[in-house]
């Protein structure tokens, strides 16, 4: 197929939902062969929706699909899939325990009941070699990086004989080095002809590096088709969030006060029993935003947990105010002024079948102000959590909705709502952002400068580099249980702390 | 060509279940049950409508099986109650029968050593040391689950059958054998349990702690923590709930309330007064088993578990008329019994599931 000419044309696909919910509203575009056609969407904007759609997982209740200008109806992926549709999940769909040629080979119809491994290695090898793409075809896919196993999605999709791949979120969790691989690849599938369709809520700027044309979805509505190079950044936020959005907060000059934290050579396990955080030492001081960037599994994790109390280090010492808390509980903790914002929501940060009011109740539950002789004062309670799901702007019907009704950015404006108000001293906020859309992601932003400014210490933990950069006053890459380097927002560059993260620069800068 | 279109149908998870989801499945498990004991019933050639008359017009017939059926009843709200405690924080006590009987050793302990002291402090004194040592018992489990992390189910399944063989230690030829073979000595009058209404009054305590323990769970601070470690442990680790003292503390409580019923049991039905033969404390003792489906079934809301708890003694006290006044095989009393809770366990699917229609596109 020539590069250019229309492959997939949708149009007017509308989707309602039970309730009366129009997830999508006649959304009409084409993809041309050879394309990087980016759908562009914050959370609800029908993005999932339209996905499924696409791959046959859902069937629109209006519209035509068109594939090479035939009109199509998918009953299952399995009809998408032999039309050449692929599809690279954002959760990967791989078993852990196989090799890489055993995920790319799995499902394939001509693999059949007795595989020909010989045959079907030359196959994937060439594949490989046509794509240029670098992979152990016998490694297993627990021993791949986030990179590397989206890399074994896409060869499995492309040996299905896929034209056209729906990306999701493809660069949520690649490191700096693994999204410059991955835009490589991208570009030898264009030159092959492949279309790629990546959806994407969160990273504009890869998107930005990569497509050739954008559709922006808002609340299932397409609001905005264009050339990717007439666009800028701040104009698609603002077509995706329908309104102006700050890209770079003003970060308050603060006075940077006496010192909260202090971390002597702290080492802790992990769940496993491995020793993954190796004798770390810093220090946090009033009104400072101390910045981790690190990709996850290098003991920022347990370095977040050993400073909140959930998990005991096995050396080190931890000073809160010059005091040693080392062995002091979660509670003590929590009531001296700590709190503590986890990376998981449901499950983790709130409980999905509680009430709005019983979640905001965990921060308070301990508190004798809410209590009288031991029985919970539901009248003050309801008063306090009123009071602060309206000021965090916690979407909800009412304060008894239960939580698992609620979108990721609301649950986690529910968590700040519970935490913030009683921290006073110390903010650990471990990637409060992961998952959230644009404007969730600024209020979550501007709340953890509004700590800093009211004079707070926060220590900050993301997988996110440009998160980091953009509010921390000093960064330390984290790489392997250690910090590579302390830098100070200045000598943070993006280059240079990506590299540290990804354990290719040592400390020496 | 013609096609016929099956249903394509789909399972769906629930997030949140509502009480009155929870009402409709329970009320349609019975609906289930019955519709399936009718069918054995036809097998045996009884009219199943006439044979569910029959069992509940003896099981609310004042001069017959009422006050039967409302002890039984009140036993079961006990074991219910036993195992609710514990559940809210997430934690299977099934040792309900061997707090009982340890409850029970401890009530007869107490009236064998002080026959005359007056009724007013007699009895009690054998609900408390009855609750003290069902408590101690069931704060076995709670503290291997909560120090050591040994399975609490394990645990008390174990613990009861050890607690079976104290009571057949005692009364088998034991110091508290009595002149029949394999039962114990009759219990003092002063240690009788006083009946009011034709019931004894430790009913209305098995009330009173529904009531007090629905407060409990639902407005207290300690209720809240309970919850919470019940929704989620990892949760509880974060905002700083000691969940090892939780997990002791609400094993205890079960287990004090198992423990009470040893009292309500024997003391409380003029048919006993003593601890009877083997066999027959022991069928007492598999009655305690209910206590985990009416807990379930009800969502934990103890106040929902009083009916539940009497509706499940009127049919283990009018099923027997199946045989006594029907003369149908034996053993199908039980089979009624087994049917009931089999449905309400399969019913359980639908506290996490829905089976929807999708639609062909």
């Amino acid at each position: 197929m020539k590069n250019g000419t229309p492959i997939l044309e949708v149009r007017g696909i509308t989707k309602r939902f039970p309730g009366g919910v129009v997830a999508l509203d006649h959304v009409d575009f084409e993809v041309r062969a050879g394309e990087v056609h980016a759908i562009l969407g914050e959370n609800g904007a029908g993005k999932t929706t339209l996905m499924n759609i696409l791959f046959g997982v859902l069937q629109p209740d209006e519209g035509e699909i068109y594939v090479y200008g035939k009109r199509v109806k998918f009953r299952s992926p399995l009809d998408a899939m032999n039309l050449g549709i692929g599809m690279v999940h954002q959760i990967r769909k791989l078993i852990p325990a196989h090799t890489v040629l055993e995920n790319i080979i799995l499902g394939h119809p001509k693999t059949g009941t007795i595989i020909n491994m010989k045959k079907a290695r030359e196959e994937v090898k060439a594949l490989c070699e046509r794509y240029g793409f670098k992979i152990d075809l016998d490694a297993r896919v627990w021993q791949l990086s986030a990179g590397e196993q989206q890399l074994v999605e896409i060869l499995r999709a492309l040996y299905r004989g896929a034209k056209i791949l729906i990306l999701d979120e493809p660069t949520s969790v690649l490191t700096p080095l693994e999204i410059d691989s991955f835009l490589n690849s991208m570009k030898s599938m264009a030159k092959e002809g492949i279309a790629t369709i990546p959806f994407v809520t969160h990273k504009l700027p890869e998107v930005f590096a990569i497509s050739d044309r954008i559709t922006v979805l808002r609340r299932g509505k397409v609001v905005k088709r264009l050339e990717t190079r007439e666009a800028t950044m701040k104009a698609l936020a603002e077509y995706m969030v329908g309104r102006e959005v700050l890209f770079t907060l003003e970060k308050p000059k603060v006075k940077i006060g006496e010192e909260i934290l202090r971390v002597e050579n702290v080492s802790a396990l992990n769940d496993k029993g491995v020793l993954a955080l190796k004798g770390v030492s810093f220090s946090i001081r009033e009104g400072e935003i101390f910045g981790i960037a690190g990709v996850a599994g290098n003991g920022q994790q347990e370095l977040a947990e050993v400073i909140a109390g959930l998990r005991k280090p096995i050396g080190g010492r931890i000073f809160f105010k010059g005091r040693d808390i080392t062995n002091t509980s979660v509670l003590e903790r929590m009531k001296m002024g700590i709190g503590y914002i986890p990376p998981e929501r449901l499950g983790v940060g709130v409980i999905g079948n509680f009430s709005l009011v019983d979640n905001i109740l965990m921060g308070i539950y301990f508190d004798p102000e809410f209590s009288n002789k031991g029985f919970l004062n539901y009248k003050k309670i309801r008063d306090y959590a009123k009071k602060y799901i309206s000021e965090f702007e916690v979407v909800a019907p009412s304060i008894d909705t239960k939580a698992a009704h609620l979108s990721g950015g609301n649950l986690q404006r529910l968590i700040l709502a519970r935490v913030i108000p009683r921290t006073s001293k110390l903010l650990i906020a471990n990637s409060p952002t992961v998952g959230l859309d644009i404007a969730a992601t600024e209020a979550v932003r501007s709340r953890i400068l509004a700590c800093k400014e009211k004079g707070m210490g926060v220590l900050l933990i993301s997988e996110d580099l440009d998160e980091v950069l953009q509010l921390s006053d000093r960064v330390a890459p984290i790489y392997e249980g250690r910090f590579v380097k302390i830098l100070s927002a200045e000598e943070a560059k993006k280059e240079v702390v990506g590299a540290m993260m990804a354990g290719a620069l040592s400390g020496g800068v | 060509m013609v096609y016929i279109q099956l249903p394509k149908l789909k399972r769906e998870r629930v997030v949140v279940l509502t009480g009155r989801e929870a009402v409709t499945i329970s009320i349609l498990s019975l609906v289930v049950a019955f519709i399936i004991f009718s069918g054995f019933l036809m097998l045996e050639g009884a009219s199943p409508i006439e044979a569910y008359g029959h069992i509940f017009t003896f099981a609310f017939n004042p001069e017959l099986g009422l006050s039967t059926t409302l002890h039984r009843g009140f036993f079961i709200l006990f074991s219910t109650l036993a195992f609710i405690v514990p559940m809210s924080a997430g934690l299977w006590n099934i040792g309900m029968e061997g707090q009982f009987y340890l409850g029970t050793i401890g009530a007869f302990a107490i009236a064998y050593s002080f026959p005359n002291l007056h009724p007013a402090l007699l009895i009690p004194l054998m609900l408390i040391v009855g609750a003290l040592s069902g408590a101690g018992y069931g704060a076995l489990a709670g503290f291997l689950r909560g120090k050591l992390n040994v399975n609490e189910v394990v645990v008390t399944l174990m613990l009861n059958n050890i607690a079976f063989w104290l009571v057949y230690l005692l009364t088998v030829g034991g110091p508290w054998a009595g002149i029949a073979e394999s039962t114990s000595r009759p219990l003092p009058a002063s240690a009788h349990a006083p009946i009011v209404w034709n019931i004894p009054f430790t009913s209305f305590l098995a009330i009173g702690i529904a009531v007090i323990l629905y407060i409990f769970l639902k407005y207290s601070v300690l209720g809240y923590q309970i919850r919470v470690l019940g929704n989620s442990p990892v949760v509880a680790k974060h905002i700083g709930i000691n969940a090892t003292k939780i997990t002791i503390l609400v094993m205890a409580i079960g287990g004090a309330i198992a423990g009470l019923s040893g009292y309500h049991m024997w003391a409380g039905d003029p048919a006993f007064r003593l601890i009877p033969r083997p066999e027959a404390y022991k069928a007492i003792g598999d009655l305690t088993y209910w206590g985990i489906l009416i807990g379930l079934i009800c969502l934990l809301n103890s106040i929902a578990t009083i009916p539940f708890s009497v509706f499940i003694g009127s049919i283990i006290v009018g099923s027997t008329v199946l045989v006594r006044r029907l003369r149908l095989p034996f053993g199908l009393d039980v089979l009624f019994l087994g049917v009931i809770s089999l449905t309400f366990v399969a019913f359980q699917f639908f506290h996490h599931y829905r089976i929807k229609r999708i639609r062909r596109g």
